[in-house]
């Protein structure tokens, strides 16, 4: 009997190195090798896309907080800054002022808004300030921060997909609104952010005196929490929260949204990278049944023929892993070039989760060729 | 007397012919899945307005959608538009997006404030029955409690459900006395939608009204803007997932067949009658696994009601359409592989193995 181990076996007089029989099998056909590649490439980077596409999604929701004072106080009940109403009145501001470690309270009234642009519909976050406090944008790429009635800064990436310009005009709830400038880093899938002076924002909603949040810088040396319940135990009506709380819930509430049609394809993309595998595999077995029966007759046990399937497949999931990582990596340069919009976070967590993955799906997909194989008569190789 | 050569040579190994289906249906189900969801989703977030009843949805200036879209109208318009020739009926709604709770359990839904006989009373609320608060179960929202008197179905989407609570309990819980967000009107008997919205829009300034289809037509819109490159992203790795999968089985099935065509070339077979014999187990693998697809779309389309009320996926004719042309794609570009091989084919060659 000769050892066997793999892919390897060692004929008498052989040397150590033995003969590479899983990688010549699959080699043989160096088409059909590179087409099951593909296919399980394909079915990584769309893996690895989509789980990065609901990352940055919940990247970019939270994209407006990540910049802002680290306690915000809304209405009671407000649990998140993008989803929920949230109204209040603008007077609240100085006894929010009062709260003792509270350095400072800026009002926003912030919604959506649903911009028509070229005859279709796109949403944006308009954030109303009060110029000269907090809460407005924080990096200009061209122009100036509205100051004035009725002006204007638009994110840069949406202004340039829509050939919007600072000087342009944009009607927006039966108002002219004049673009005085264009923000970066302020880009999102659904949320690109945009800013115009609060009393704009409040004459478009027609809640004059009103503010949706206010931003609330805490006096050095108190912590964000404890001025969180401070505020809440001297304020009746408002929900004080910490910029984290929100953020998470914000991310939560958008992501939460997109997971399971995001989960229903993950899966769909795995089913199919199992049945490609195991199909390559499966044939490749098949059409080489007279070899193996060969093999067997010349004593490799069942369990070395099976380890033998088990590493072709194994070698064409990491294969595949391998190259749709990459594949994924190009698309993602390819994205943020072609449409900025888009935030797709691969991470290296969900490339090791893929690799992790795709031994499962190789151990799958070798089930159905060991199972060809554990039958498969010895002798039939002497009847043919 | 004829012989299937084509389903015979398909039919010779039942699991790779079965498997090579199942692949190209999964990357087909792919595309009609991801289309379905996005299809259903806007059913559910135009089903209030869908069932609203009204023929006219008037608007602040520039507005004609709902779904996260925010509009406010004088109080006063609501006067105006009932004077309008032509009005049978004009009530102001108020509407909100916002976070309802019960329990722990939180939620996003559409928020609206009724007057009529919508209007569910004070401090009571009508919502989604896929929240899970039975009736004279509270909830809250927007900092206040409302005790849950009816129940509403089909209104549920992945994004969030519709719930109704009085315009008075709305109008206060967001400091906005005098203001509506739109005006849903009926149109007295005998007068069309289209012109009822041109009467309006010239009777009261700065608003916008939409006959309820092009308002529903621009709430589709809206799904549609969002989700038009994630779906165009779909059928392309859709498609390239197919042609892999049918690929790699029209090529497998090829290349074990090859002798058997070089035996038929010897017998006379034409080139032409070959390459067609080989294209028609592609088109018959492609055919299956598209016909499979459609009945695992229609599947889940059944079944995921039944375990999720948000879920809900609806398969349009025009989207089964655009799936045919990528698997007729697929099936063109899968074939280019073994097509290339079996014209090749010498007729010789049988007789030198």
């Amino acid at each position: 009997m000769f050892p066997a181990s793999g892919g390897h076996i060692l004929p008498p007089g052989m040397s150590r190195r033995g003969v590479p029989i899983a990688w010549r099998q699959l080699s043989a056909e160096p088409a059909k090798l590179a087409v099951s590649v593909v296919a399980v490439a394909a079915a990584v980077t769309l893996v690895l896309l989509l789980s990065g596409l609901r990352r940055g999604i919940g990247e970019q929701a939270t994209l407006y907080l990540d910049h802002q004072a680290p306690v915000l106080v809304g209405q009671e009940g407000a649990r998140n800054f993008l989803s929920q109403r949230s109204v209040l009145p603008e007077a609240l501001e100085a006894r929010i002022a009062r709260v003792t470690g509270v350095a400072d309270a800026a009002p926003i009234s912030q919604q959506y808004a649903m911009l028509r642009l070229h005859g279709g519909r796109v949403l944006a976050v308009l954030i109303g300030y009060d110029p000269g406090r907090g809460g407005g944008p924080w990096k200009l790429a061209a122009g100036r921060a509205p100051s004035g009635p009725n002006e204007l800064a638009l994110d840069r990436v949406l202004a340039s997909s829509h050939g919007l310009r600072a000087g342009a005009t944009l009607e927006y709830r039966g108002v002219a609104l004049r673009i005085v400038g264009l923000t970066s880093g302020t880009n999102g899938f659904m949320t690109p952010l945009s800013f115009a002076t609060r009393s704009t924002v409040n004459a478009l909603s027609r809640l004059p005196g009103t503010a949706t949040f206010f931003l609330v810088n805490p006096e050095h040396g108190v912590a964000p929490e404890v001025l969180v319940r401070r505020i809440e135990r001297a304020v009746p009506g408002v929900s004080a929260r910490t910029r984290e709380a929100l953020a998470a819930e914000d991310r939560s509430v958008f992501v939460g949204a997109f997971s399971g049609p995001l989960l229903a394809m993950v899966a769909i993309a795995f089913a199919v990278a199992i049945l490609v595998i195991g199909l390559t595999v499966y044939n490749s077995t098949a059409e080489r049944s007279r070899e193996y029966a060969t093999l067997k007759a010349l004593g490799l046990r069942k369990g070395a023929l099976i380890r033998l399937a088990g590493a072709q497949a194994v070698a064409l999931a990491l294969s595949g892993t391998l190259a749709g990582t990459l594949l994924a990596f190009a698309a993602v340069r390819g994205i943020s070039a072609v449409a900025p919009r888009y935030l797709v976070a691969v991470t290296s967590e969900s490339v090791a989760l893929i690799g992790v993955g795709a031994l499962a799906m190789a151990l799958v997909a070798a089930f159905l060729p060991s199972r060809y194989l554990s039958r498969l008569d010895p002798a039939s190789v002497f009847r043919r | 007397m004829t012989v299937p050569l084509a389903r015979r040579q398909l039919l010779v190994r039942p699991a790779r012919a079965f498997a090579g289906l199942a692949g190209i249906a999964v990357a087909l189900l792919l595309v009609l899945a991801l289309k379905a969801i996005f299809a259903g989703m806007e059913q559910r977030l135009t089903a209030y307005i869908s069932r609203s009843g009204a023929d006219v949805i008037v608007a602040q200036q520039g507005v004609d959608t709902m779904h996260m879209t925010e509009s406010a109208l004088p109080a006063g318009a609501v006067a105006e538009i009932r004077r309008v020739s032509g009005v049978a009926e004009a009530r102001g709604i108020l509407y909100v997006s916002t976070l309802i709770e019960r329990d722990g359990k939180r939620a996003i839904a559409y928020l609206v404030g009724e007057q009529g006989p919508r209007d569910p009373g004070r401090r009571a609320i009508v919502i989604d029955r896929s929240f899970g608060a039975p009736v004279g179960s509270i909830v809250s929202a927007l900092g206040r409690r409302f005790r849950v008197v009816g129940e509403l179905e089909g209104t549920a989407s992945i994004a969030n459900f519709v719930a109704y609570v009085s315009f008075a309990d709305l109008a206060r819980a967001l400091r906005s006395p005098g203001i509506v967000s739109y005006v849903l009107v009926r149109a007295a008997p005998g007068v069309a939608a289209e012109t009822l919205a041109v009467r309006v829009e010239r009777a009261v300034p700065q608003v916008t009204a939409s006959t309820r289809e092009e308002f529903l037509r621009s709430e589709r819109r809206v799904v549609g803007n969002m989700a038009t490159d994630v779906v165009n992203g779909m059928i392309l790795v859709g498609f390239v997932i197919g042609v892999a999968v049918a690929g790699l089985v029209a090529y497998s099935a090829t290349l074990s067949q090859l002798r058997d065509f070089a035996v038929l070339r010897a017998l006379g077979l034409r080139a032409r009658r070959a390459l067609v014999l080989m294209l028609a187990q592609v088109a018959a693998t492609v055919g299956a696994g598209l016909a499979l697809a459609l009945l695992l779309v229609w599947l889940l389309a059944l079944l995921l009601p039944q375990l999720s009320a948000s879920l809900a996926l609806v398969v349009r004719p025009s989207d089964v359409a655009q799936t045919v042309a990528v698997a007729a794609a697929v099936a063109a570009v899968a074939a280019a592989f073994p097509v290339i091989r079996v014209a090749r084919i010498d007729p010789a060659s049988v007789f030198r193995r």
